[in-house]
């Protein structure tokens, strides 16, 4: 492999990585954005979708993409729950919104291990065998299955975008983000928002659960990770900001993939972490938040 | 969209449920009462990245029991004990490995300890010396002159790691150029130091390292890399079960075609399912089957071992791995020591465990060594299988010698040991 076979292979590398980042954190600023909590059970939603989808598809032989969509309306399901009986009664309590969803991340990890048990991963046979030669060279390779996370990725924050710019639901949820008591004043039902939001941000970290799972680690406890490096990306992005989350899971990711790839995977961590706080040094508010009045 | 909350709010919110989610809970998960019983301490991590080297290793203590107790029991002092095993999830973490530690001596009275290796050992080594217990280790890098009770029976990790690449050398002369990655860890950097000796050792350079850490989700940046150096092997060092899996899958989907050497390969059949039998095919690593002609007999010490297999394979399917055995071959030690000291007494058994010459090891006549590395004899060390992938199963090509090695390059070890920091009294 030459070098400029490499750094095409590591930009292919960290544009996968970058879409389901962006996909995840999105939906964790979403939640954050409309419903003021910081919801440490995006994680274990993640989990869920990447558990059922082996429960589903490796041990009951449902077909591969059923058990994606299946394992999607599970979590949105669950993203339904949880805004009713969790999350409503502590609107406008900021930190019991944030213990109420570490009960939650608690309780679906404990479930998962009663359910599923514990020890090594669970494995599932891969749906997609083959991989892709970016334009026929063959050294330059994606595997199908994570060109499916690019595509699911893309395709559901690609419907987000226009749900949220060209439909009045889409306009009322920015709406009660910006302001919820103008909002409510204009008829808009704060509660109804919350739902769909959270429905939708469930559905989000569910669908990349369902997409990662042949590509990653099934545990219980697989959700941790990502939601740190999710907070990495809600905080440089600007607290609440969807856009500003977006540059940075794609910032980040690209940063990331490439310090892992030229300079080793533990030094990548430690160098995003560093860039993270040298950032804030530089703009406290993050890329796209704004500064509070006092 | 705006938000309401202060980034001081939100990280001092955050700070404080991270500080809350190290919450521990430690208790037995198995305890029947009967007179005439013998205890056995098992303190490990069935939950967490190392399960994979702690929970196999239960369900072959509880076979060993079984089998034992279906024998009549443990013959000491004319009278026959039933075999109790006691466990506690250490979680591979020091302070619920000191809990687990208490409990076992206090409140269970145990007369072993069985125990993975690494921070958990480290954190219980001085109290267990206090107590004059028995402890097991699985990596010798934790024995040390100050805890004559530690002991590495069965596993001698990193050291064996020298035999497959010992083999590679002396049977495909083609291969000259290696790729090491790992986690960043105490077993990932002492194994990492050993395959830099054997390659050296072998002719072979190493071109290309990559280290990296728990947090790590995404491997193909890594792969990426370490196929980009275009090498003629590569290895995964003694990363934990699951990155193996996820790595040599993604050497698979990225296309490699070179060998593959690595310490373990556990469940392999999962990892056949996702990759091929073709790609497979030839892949060395360290760890039989029990039911391997090889250990049916000879000088190998591991009673019933294909009964063994076939057991836990059958209760357990697909979930055979490397520690699978190896606790219970550390107590098939303990115990034929036990029945030399005449008693269960820790420290009697401890002294009768060091009489044993030659050690029973169940892969062949083993001698206590460690002193020139660690400074004292604790670590059992003789024979090590080399086994290949020989369409889609384990075949011990070798019974690589360990010792031998050890005698003629030990030095260059101890070289490889000392440029990555990792702990050692040469």
């Amino acid at each position: 492999m030459t070098d400029l076979e490499l750094i095409l292979q590591t930009i292919i590398n960290s544009l996968i990585f970058s879409s389901f980042n962006a996909l995840f954190a999105v939906g964790l600023v979403l939640i954050f954005g409309i419903m003021q909590v910081v919801n440490f059970a995006h994680g274990a939603i993640y989990m869920v979708g990447a558990f059922s989808t082996w429960y589903l598809y490796s041990e009951n032989g449902v077909p591969f993409f059923v058990a994606i969509i299946l394992s999607t309306l599970l979590c949105a399901a669950l993203g339904l729950f949880m805004e009713r009986v969790l999350f409503r009664p502590m609107r406008g309590n900021l930190f019991g919104g944030l213990i109420v969803s570490v009960g939650m991340l608690f309780i679906l990890e404990v479930l998962s291990v009663y359910l599923f048990g514990q020890g090594l991963m669970k494995n599932i046979t891969p749906y997609f065998r083959e991989s892709w030669h970016v334009f026929g060279i063959e050294s330059i390779t994606v595997a199908h299955s994570r060109l499916l996370v690019f595509a699911v990725a893309t395709f559901i924050l690609g419907g987000f975008w226009l749900f949220m710019t060209r439909t009045r639901l889409g306009w009322a949820m920015k709406a009660c983000a910006q302001n919820p008591e103008a909002a409510a004043l204009q008829g808009i039902s704060i509660g109804k928002i919350s739902m769909l939001a959270m429905v939708i941000s469930a559905a989000m970290a569910g669908a990349g659960g369902a997409v990662m799972a042949p590509l990653v680690r099934i545990t219980p406890h697989m959700g941790s990770p990502v939601l740190i490096t999710a907070f990495i990306i809600m905080i440089v992005g600007g607290m609440g900001s969807i856009e500003g989350a977006l540059i940075a899971a794609f910032a980040y990711s690209f940063f990331h993939t490439f310090v892992t790839t030229y300079i080793g995977g533990e030094i990548a961590t430690i160098l995003g972490l560093v860039l993270m706080l040298m950032f804030l040094i530089v703009k406290p508010t993050g890329l796209m938040g704004e500064r509070e009045s006092v | 969209m705006k938000s309401n909350m202060t980034r001081r709010n939100f990280l001092a919110g955050t700070g404080g449920v991270a500080a809350g989610i190290t919450a521990l809970g430690a208790t037995p998960s198995k305890v029947f009462a009967g007179e005439n019983t013998v205890k056995i301490g098992f303190l490990a991590a069935l939950t967490g990245d190392a399960a994979g080297w702690g929970l196999p290793g239960l369900y072959g203590v509880e076979i060993w029991a079984e089998q034992v107790n279906a024998a009549g029991g443990i013959e000491m002092g004319g009278d026959k004990y039933r075999v109790e095993i006691i466990s506690y999830d250490d979680e591979f973490d020091a302070i619920k490995a000191t809990v687990g530690a208490k409990k076992l001596i206090f409140e269970d009275e145990v007369s072993i300890v069985l125990m993975l290796g690494i921070t958990p050992v480290q954190a219980v080594k001085d109290f267990m010396t206090r107590n004059k217990m028995i402890v097991t280790t699985l990596v010798p890098t934790d024995i040390s002159a100050d805890a004559p009770y530690l002991f590495a029976l069965s596993e001698v990790h990193p050291f064996y790691n020298v035999t497959a690449v010992d083999w590679i050398g002396r049977n495909m002369p083609n291969i000259k150029t290696a790729a090491i990655a790992t986690q960043n860890d105490e077993l990932g950097l002492s194994s990492q130091a050993t395959y830099r000796a054997a390659f050296e050792v072998a002719g072979i350079e190493v071109i290309e390292e990559n280290l990296f850490g728990f947090e790590v989700t995404d491997f193909a940046p890594v792969v990426s890399k370490l196929i980009a150096a275009n090498p003629d092997v590569i290895t995964w060092d003694t990363a934990y079960p699951d990155y193996v899996n996820l790595l040599t899958e993604q050497a698979y989907l990225q296309g490699y075609k070179g060998t593959i050497v690595n310490c373990t390969l556990d469940q392999y059949e999962h990892i056949l399912g996702k990759t091929s039998k073709d790609f497979m095919e030839g892949f060395l690593w360290q760890f039989p089957d029990l039911d391997d002609p090889i250990m049916q007999g000879g000088d190998t010490h591991f009673d019933n071992a294909a009964a063994f297999y076939k057991t836990y394979s059958e209760r357990y399917p697909g979930a055979w791995t490397a520690v699978s055995w190896e606790y219970a071959a550390s107590l098939e030690m303990w115990k034929t020591a036990v029945g030399k000291a005449g008693t269960f007494d820790p420290p009697t058994v401890s002294d009768a465990l060091r009489g044993l010459s030659p050690v029973p090891h169940a892969f062949g006549d083993a001698e206590w060594w460690g002193e020139s590395f660690f400074g004292i004899n604790s670590a059992a060390l003789g024979k090590w299988p080399v086994v290949q992938m020989q369409n889609g199963k384990a075949v011990i090509v070798e019974m690589g010698d360990v010792r031998a090695w050890m005698d003629k390059h030990g030095d260059v070890l101890i070289k490889h040991f000392k440029a990555l920091g990792v702990p050692t009294s040469a």
